[in-house]
């Protein structure tokens, strides 16, 4: 079970990482394009793509974000337990 | 007050530019990779932007 959950809890990061990147990737095109209004639909798209699976992260394993930090339960301050990337953390 | 809103990416407005400046063109297509974790890793969501470095390491 264990291996599973840290691919699972890998791909979820992966998918953080490429929406994150995209959504920098779009703001960059909109500075030079500040009227296309389907870039700007797409952005928004992945803008809350993020926001839901930053929100999905931090609920399974822990906030990447101090704005995550009420996804999490709340009797535990997991910004400061959960595992640092030096201890296997992300 | 010289209008900076204009945009001078245009074309026709080359010849005003002043000489001994550089020059990038900018992006005209929005079309996006459609496989956006591909995009990730080749470093950009538009295929007009992917340039690959297809040269050879320097050989003596």
């Amino acid at each position: 079970m264990k291996s599973n959950m840290v691919n699972e809890r890998a791909r979820l990061y992966h998918n953080i990482n490429v929406i994150g990147f995209v959504i920098v990737d779009m703001i960059e095109y909109l500075d030079t394009h500040p009227y296309d209004k389907e870039a700007i639909e797409y952005l928004n798209h992945y803008l809350a793509l993020k926001h839901q699976a930053m929100a999905e992260y931090a609920e399974k394993y822990g906030p990447l974000s101090i704005g995550n930090v009420p996804d999490t339960d709340c009797n535990e301050w997991k910004w400061a337990t959960q595992p640092m990337p030096w201890e296997g953390g992300f | 007050m010289q209008n900076f809103s204009k945009n001078y990416n245009q074309p026709e407005y080359v010849d005003q530019y002043p000489i001994a400046m550089a020059y990038v063109p900018w992006q005209q297509q929005a079309t996006v990779f459609e496989d956006l974790n591909a995009a990730f890793y080749a470093g950009t969501i538009f295929p007009e932007l992917e340039k690959p470095f297809v040269g050879r390491r320097c050989v003596k």
